[in-house]
């Protein structure tokens, strides 16, 4: 029952963020649009390029939702309204997510175009970039939480909500976020001017409806995480947790959404450069901060 | 809930999420078949025909980066654990860490002053 | 039914279906969205939203007569799309071998925004058909074998399918031959036996790159149709994983219009000279007439310079605006691109001083903010850099932006009588090319402003009888010298000295050797018109 309606909560936000995501890319607020877009798509033929690896081709789309939503399992939107509660969330949350670079070297490799092919590695280096801030950050929030249960890290933001106890992090890991759900400016395995729809270009659709569908879902996936590890998840005033939840979430899809508009896409180069020479060494400062302050705080 | 069935709960998504694939595909089957038609099935390369299949060894560029990679892959697998008992452990435990963590990001600067860190020619 | 209706007995689901098709059209433009914003139409506002790749689009947007290379291109692009797809025409003529198309309007955003209504209609409606038949183009048609044509790679592969299936086999086999070939008298021995497959013997006699690995390269076209570049521009760039290991420039565009084409009666080269370029239409009619004025030896009024001045300068301003937005799209800033396609079609449509005037504003307002986009100069920086900023072959905002101070404009008395001065920056490279443009943009809006006439209207002189005339324009993209020869009244003899034919010998020097994202931003920061590339 809980299973069911967190997975309509997070359709639900799927929409909603494709909406936004229109909004955000063209500049107009349609609230119908992803509904008319997958109805036309599923419409559309669904062409298999030649000699392409179908194995590939076909899971690339599904194990991209299969992964989005396996993260989003653990994290709780209310006391109780959690699929799986597991003593590893947090771990759980970074295993799940690992997948969506699997997901989409399999759609870069399976069409034999040479678009996707680039725009699949592009993601694995991508994935070397960021892999560590996804990491690193929720270290130090399950050192304050002592708990890898993401129930548990929510509850241990009851005094100060880690956005605020541990800044460097948050900001860290909303940037790695960005990176996982290949948002601009970190769109490089997409890269509409550089690559024409890259990993993305061959599928059509409903095939094309399902791989949106899963990045659509990554993002809300995404956004809860922040939500869950920084922004006190359903702690608030006044309103029901659940409701907590899911504003401070689309606050957030929002904020990933429209970051990108108003920034050119980071160059491969720099990406790897910036997240190796500031952001690691930034989050390993943020692990020993983070230390520190519990040792003052607990003695 | 224990374990198992949490687990079982979760392949059960899996199982669920393809099924709901699968009938998305169905529907859309329902509709009508692919047409065959000459040059639909080559991957669309702005406007040019091009037959050549691209799978190749790739040329990355970043391997200096994943091999460090690897490195912090591994820590990061002892982090988890530590971080969950910290506080109980106290300055004990930032000490350990702290004196693993100094050798790893040694390893990070030796491998920044060997040109590890930048994208490879 | 439309032409690339989808083969369906029609039921109820296939109706609604084609309704929420009809309500969404994702339309792939040819030649680009750069071609139809110059010609004043804006294809999002009319309803349609500009798609990457024909993959995802239902509605093959034309805009403008399509020359016979770009036809072909659009009939390649038009058989990748998934069906249903419609072919939509704007002011294009002859389009084979496409097919007819299913709604052909003229070139104005009025009928653009009409004919977006009558697709919904005939979407609607004729998205599914009981029978429907194969889209079978010449170019589309599968090669037979052992016709030259597409194998232009490194990595010697058949074109035929069943080869492409065998794909493996047949790659190594090639090498092998290549490199037997080549070492002769090498023994085939045991040892070497024992080797098959290993690294070494593989990748013998293949290109190495910078780091000493051998890797496989491989063709990969970036346009005619390429949604990064100017619409019509054909690169193909040889991969070495991610960077372009060699570069190859078609040059310009097959079938369009030469300028061997201005031939003819002299009162209608103004007209002609117009169709050079679409992206810059009114410098290369001023530029034809100049000449053929040169040639007669007929002055012309103060007020007509300061026209031509307010003419020229309005287009300058909307090309540079125009090549902003594409320049953003590839760049992956969507603030940037909307913004400045917003002005570009804002500024061709300008009626009269007062609305330029406020545009003007607005554009140096969009100017103040678009220099300070964060992260800009980590983007461009660098890029696109030339090693020789001297180079003869530069003209217009490239060398401008590498510090010469190049500009025919210079030279033209009624440009010096409003004070003019050419904006000169050093940097050579992708970001200083960015910022001249837009720094030009805001200089040519306040020549308009100082002409105080922002439309030339005066026609060509008619006592014109014979003689040779040489005339030199600063378009857009840079100068341009036009010269012609007169008899009695005809036009015999035309050399054209375009500034993009210059320009794109500078392509190699940008791409080859770059990631292929910063290949694509130095080849952007050139701002090439395929139009005026001669052939």
């Amino acid at each position: 029952m809980t299973t069911a309606m967190i997975i309509l909560v997070l359709l639900a936000g799927a929409y909603a963020v494709a909406v936004l995501e229109g909004w955000a890319t063209n500049g107009r607020f349609q609230p119908a649009g992803p509904v008319l877009d997958a109805v036309a798509m599923l419409g559309r033929e669904s062409v298999v390029t030649r000699s392409s690896d179908r194995i590939f081709f076909e899971v690339g789309p599904v194990l991209l939702l299969i992964s989005a939503l396996l993260a989003a399992a653990v994290l709780p939107l209310a006391p109780g309204l959690i699929i799986t509660d597991l003593a590893t969330g947090a771990l759980f949350v970074n295993a799940a997510l690992a997948y969506v670079m699997v997901a989409l070297l399999m759609a870069g490799w399976g069409p034999d175009g040479v678009y996707a092919m680039v725009g699949g590695w592009r993601f694995l280096g991508q994935l070397v970039g960021y892999s560590m801030l996804i990491v690193m950050p929720l270290t130090a929030v399950a050192m304050r939480a002592e708990s890898l249960f993401t129930t548990r890290i929510v509850e241990s933001q009851g005094a100060m909500w880690n956005v605020i106890f541990q800044p460097m992090g948050f900001i860290l890991f909303f940037l790695a976020a960005l990176a996982v759900c290949f948002l601009p400016p970190f769109d490089l395995p997409t890269a509409p001017g550089e690559l024409a729809g890259g990993v993305m270009a061959e599928y059509t659709g409903a095939r094309l409806a399902i791989m949106r569908l899963a990045r659509a879902v990554l993002v809300v996936t995404l956004a809860v995480t922040v939500t869950v590890f920084y922004m006190g998840g359903w702690l608030g005033p006044v309103l029901p947790p659940w409701a907590w939840t899911l504003g401070k979430s689309l606050l957030v899809a929002a904020a990933m959404l429209f970051v990108g508009r108003f920034i050119p896409r980071i160059r491969e180069e720099h990406l790897l450069q910036w997240f190796w020479k500031f952001g690691i060494p930034l989050a390993l400062l943020n692990i020993l901060y983070v230390g520190i302050v519990l040792l003052v705080v607990d003695s | 809930m224990s374990a198992l069935q949490q687990y079982a709960l979760l392949f059960g998504m899996v199982v669920g999420a393809v099924g709901f694939v699968l009938s998305v595909y169905g529907i859309a089957r329902s509709l009508g078949k692919t047409r065959q038609e000459p040059g639909k099935d080559v991957p669309a390369t702005s406007g040019k025909l091009s037959r050549d299949p691209v799978w190749a060894r790739y040329h990355v560029r970043y391997y200096g980066y994943a091999l460090l990679f690897l490195a912090f892959d591994m820590e990061m697998a002892y982090m988890y654990p530590w971080a969950v008992v910290y506080r109980e452990v106290g300055l004990k435990a930032l000490l350990d860490m702290g004196v693993f963590l100094g050798i790893l990001y040694l390893g990070l600067l030796y491998g920044w002053s060997q040109g590890a860190f930048r994208r490879q020619r | 039914m439309i032409s690339g209706a989808r083969q369906a007995e029609p039921t109820w689901f296939h109706r609604v279906v084609a309704r929420a098709m009809a309500r969404r059209l994702g339309a792939f433009v040819v030649p680009g969205p750069d071609v139809a914003r110059a010609y004043g139409l804006d294809v999002e506002a009319a309803g349609l939203q500009t798609v990457d790749t024909p993959r995802h689009a239902g509605v093959l947007l034309l805009v403008g007569e399509l020359p016979e290379g770009l036809r072909e291109a659009a009939a390649v692009a038009y058989a990748q799309m998934p069906r249903p797809r419609a072919v939509f025409a704007v002011g294009a003529g002859n389009l084979a071998p496409l097919p007819d198309p299913d709604v052909s309007v003229a070139l104005s955003q009025e009928s653009l925004v009409a004919g977006v209504e009558e697709l919904r209609r005939s979407l609607a409606e004729g998205a599914f058909a009981p029978e429907t038949e194969d889209f079978e183009a010449e170019v589309v048609l599968e090669e037979k074998e052992g016709e030259e044509g597409m194998d232009h790679g490194h990595m010697h592969h058949g074109s035929g399918e069943e080869e492409a299936e065998s794909d493996g086999e047949e790659n190594e086999s090639d090498q092998e031959e290549d490199q037997e070939e080549e070492s002769g008298e090498k023994e085939i021995g045991e040892d070497q036996l024992e080797n098959f497959m290993s690294m070494i013997e593989m990748t013998e006699g293949m290109p190495a790159s910078g780091d000493g690995l051998i890797m496989e390269w491989v063709p990969a076209p970036y346009g005619p149709l390429f949604p990064g570049l100017p619409g019509g521009l054909s690169l193909t760039f040889t991969l070495d994983g991610d960077t372009v290991a060699e570069t190859e420039v078609e040059p310009g565009i097959e079938g369009h219009f030469p300028a061997a084409l201005l031939r003819g009666p002299v009162e209608s080269i103004a007209e002609r000279a117009a169709k050079l370029d679409p992206l810059t239409p009114l410098a290369y009619r001023l530029l034809a007439r100049r000449a053929v004025e040169e040639a007669s030896g007929v002055g012309i009024s103060d007020e007509e310079a300061l026209s031509r001045i307010g003419a020229l300068e309005r287009e300058r301003a909307a090309s540079h605006m125009g090549w902003a937005a594409s320049f953003g799209y590839l760049i992956g800033d969507g603030w940037l691109s909307q913004r400045a396609a917003r002005l570009q079609l804002a500024l061709l449509r300008a009626s009269n001083i007062e609305e330029l005037e406020r545009i003007r504003n607005e554009t140096e307002n969009f100017v103040r903010k678009a220099l300070r986009t964060p992260l800009l100069g980590s983007k461009l920086g660098g890029i696109g850099a030339l090693d020789d900023p001297g180079a003869e072959v530069m003209s217009g905002p490239v060398a401008r932006a590498a510090g010469s101070e190049k500009d025919a404009r210079s030279e033209d008395p009624s440009y010096r009588k409003l004070s003019f001065s050419p904006i000169v920056r050093h940097g050579n490279d992708a970001l200083t090319r960015f910022q001249l443009r837009l720094e030009e943009s805001v200089q040519s809006l306040d020549l308009v402003l100082k002409a105080g006439i922002i439309t030339d209207t005066v026609s060509l002189a008619n006592n014109i009888s014979s003689g040779t005339g040489t005339a030199t324009v600063e378009t857009p993209r840079g100068s341009a010298t036009l010269n012609v020869t007169l008899e009695d009244g005809e036009v015999t003899a035309v050399e054209l000295d375009a500034p993009s034919t210059r320009n794109v010998r500078l392509v190699e020097a940008v791409t080859v050797g770059k990631e292929v994202a910063d290949a694509l931003v130095g080849v952007g920061s050139l701002d090439l018109s395929p139009w005026e590339i001669s052939r």
